[in-house]
């Protein structure tokens, strides 16, 4: 019995030895998590959702047995740090609030591209005269914490010369602020373009709108893998980041801004007002994919949110998350470096 | 008149043989058998943890929970919570229990008041007082009155229930004995429909408060800005289950407690108001 067991053993060894020596090249599914939006089935509105729609990380696999699976979180950046601390996801694009906590409480992520920019808009209540963040002085403030819109906010104040003691600030969910600004519960509230719909209603004017305020008003993000798929597979890693640079340089050009704005609207919100909000951005520059000094400027500013907010108890080593490597070899290969050259930290493009 | 002793003189018949072995061993199962479970649950919480069956971020160690626990306890936070918590249950609870106890008076003792609003009330009563939250918010806001309106609800219901099923079934025996002495009103309400009521008024607070401990947690999880709920929500935003889970665990004691409290007070006003008898 026990001379069967250890032949056993011994048999398990030699097969998931054999097994893990050429593991490369064929993962059988690679799974994927952004954040979704919509009743039903929910979908995404960023970089991603575009890879997907548009098969363009599928093509990169095209003739492999790999096998594709997308999730959209409506739980959103919580969520997906669950998912992936449950070895749910493989790779996973979120704002950078959440996924800063999620590597400060230990996750094994390695962030690969950035996810672009996201538009943070402030509407008012109609009857209140507030027409830019200074007049938010005394006000409430309606936002969901521990977001990129609750970053968006806090540097927005600042930048006005105010701090956060100058309003008060209410948790709220997404539909809980739209009921809270038409009850006028709140003077304001921050959030994504769900926000424009309450103009056209009446129910409030839009005062703000992060893409006007400068290069590093958006809210920004990630696209990252799990440090264990990235060293048992790093061609599919590679695969997988190609395909993701190619959906940020499709969107780049402007011709596809329409098809990409119909893709966006299948998380709910219409045509017009993704265009509403998407108006006087270039897509290319939005959906900027590099891990420039930009980029990195940017994360330092929500490692420092974070810790400044006590979101996080302990510091996250930047250097040690990021790794070039992949999406320069994209960028490099697909010969796209006059698209997107190098910024600085400020956001000035560098040569 | 023996509605509700059965259970006491039961037991007391089944004692008399050996009365204090039994005792010895019905205290002992008392107390065994309840912490059985919860004990249980923690030797697969530490296995799961220090064993890795599930990620630490997923489920933090006993010990690691423990320590928190601890420094929510030193800075302060867990007692913020709590104290803001039971505020809006006591302001709920008495808002929503009195409201309650005259409806539920008003529907048990008039036929013609329970054909008029019995219907409606009970298909009310139907829908949780959660799905009252979306409207609710619109009306009211995000106020302290969002909260203390749907406590009040949660607590209405059930002792509106109990006490109409109370004014209803008071014995018929008394009441013929109360129309051959030909009492007032007033004297009969409070020396017979009262006294007769008393244990279903005690099981209706019992059931309004449990109900408003449940929809507080939930109201403060979906609409809150402090209170417990507010807390296990914002718990797992940070990623930090072991706040999620010192919640889960305050909110189960004190849960507990309150039942066992309000349980020992109903069984004595029912000794004192001689239901028993």
């Amino acid at each position: 019995m026990k001379r069967l067991l250890s032949n056993l053993l011994l048999a398990a060894a030699v097969v998931l030895g054999a097994h893990s020596s050429y593991a490369e090249d064929a993962p059988a599914t690679i799974r994927f998590g952004d954040v979704g939006f919509g009743f039903g089935t929910p979908f995404g509105v960023g970089l991603q959702a575009i890879a997907d729609a548009k098969g363009f990380i599928a093509d990169e696999f095209r003739g492999t047995p790999t096998k594709l699976e997308f999730t959209y979180f409506t739980g959103t950046g919580p969520a997906i740090n669950e998912a992936l601390s449950n070895g749910q996801l493989d790779f996973a694009s979120y704002g950078a609030v959440p996924n800063i906590i999620g590597k400060a409480n230990g996750l094994d992520t390695v962030i690969l591209a950035s996810y672009g920019g996201t538009t943070i808009f402030g509407a008012a209540r109609p009857d209140l005269n507030i027409k830019s963040i200074a007049d938010l002085k005394g006000r409430k403030v309606a936002i969901q914490k521990a977001t990129i819109i609750h970053w968006g906010l806090i540097t927005a104040l600042k930048n006005a010369g105010l701090s956060e003691k100058d309003v008060t600030i209410v948790d709220l969910k997404n539909a809980d602020q739209l009921a809270a600004i038409a009850a006028k519960s709140v003077d304001a509230v921050f959030g994504a373009d769900f926000l424009l719909p309450l103009e056209d209603k009446g129910v409030a004017k839009i005062f703000y709108k992060s893409s006007e305020a400068g290069a590093s008003g958006d809210g920004f993000g990630a696209f990252l893998v799990t440090d264990k798929f990235r060293k048992a597979f790093p061609e599919a890693t590679q695969k997988v980041v190609n395909g993701f640079v190619k959906a940020a340089q499709w969107l780049a050009d402007d011709k596809n801004r329409d098809e990409a704005f119909r893709i966006w609207s299948r998380a709910g919100s219409p045509v017009e007002i993704i265009a509403r909000s998407n108006s006087g951005s270039t897509l290319g520059q939005k959906y900027n994919p590099r891990l420039d000094d930009f980029f990195v400027a940017r994360y330092r500013s929500g490692i420092a949110f974070d810790r400044e907010q006590k979101l996080i108890r302990r510091d996250v080593d930047l250097d040690q998350w990021v790794d070039r490597t992949y999406v320069d070899n994209a960028v490099k290969s697909l010969n796209l470096q006059s698209l997107w050259p190098d910024r600085s930290a400020a956001g000035v493009l560098q040569n | 008149m023996t509605t509700f002793g059965a259970e006491e003189s039961f037991r007391v018949e089944r004692a008399a043989p050996d009365v204090q072995l039994w005792k010895v061993r019905s205290l002992a199962l008392r107390l065994v058998l309840p912490l059985a479970l919860p004990t249980g649950i923690l030797a697969l919480w530490w296995a799961a943890s220090v064993n890795g069956w599930v990620s630490p971020q997923v489920l933090p160690q006993p010990d690691w929970v423990l320590q928190t626990f601890l420094d929510l306890l030193e800075s302060g936070d867990i007692a913020a919570a709590a104290a803001v918590s039971f505020r809006r249950i006591a302001e709920g609870f008495l808002i929503g229990a009195s409201l309650g106890f005259l409806f539920g008076l008003l529907i048990g003792k008039s036929e013609t008041a329970d054909a008029y609003l019995g219907p409606t009330f009970r298909a009310l009563a139907a829908v949780p007082s959660i799905g009252w939250l979306p409207i609710l918010i619109l009306l009211l806001g995000i106020e302290e009155s969002l909260k203390i309106v749907i406590l009040a609800k949660a607590c209405f219901v059930p002792m509106a229930i109990s006490t109409a099923e109370g004014a209803r079934t008071v014995p018929k025996g008394l009441t013929e004995v109360a129309d051959i002495l030909k009492l007032r009103a007033r004297t009969r309400f409070f020396k017979l429909t009262l006294p007769s009521m008393v244990p279903f008024i005690a099981s209706g607070i019992r059931l309004s408060l449990s109900q408003a401990f449940v929809s507080l947690i939930v109201v403060e999880m979906l609409a809150g800005t402090d209170g417990l709920g507010y807390m296990m929500v914002w718990g797992r935003t940070l990623f930090q289950l072991d706040i999620v889970i010192i919640g889960m665990v305050v909110v189960g004691v004190v849960g507990f407690l309150l039942d066992w409290l309000l349980k020992q007070a109903e069984s004595f006003v029912r000794r004192g108001s001689g239901a028993d008898a």
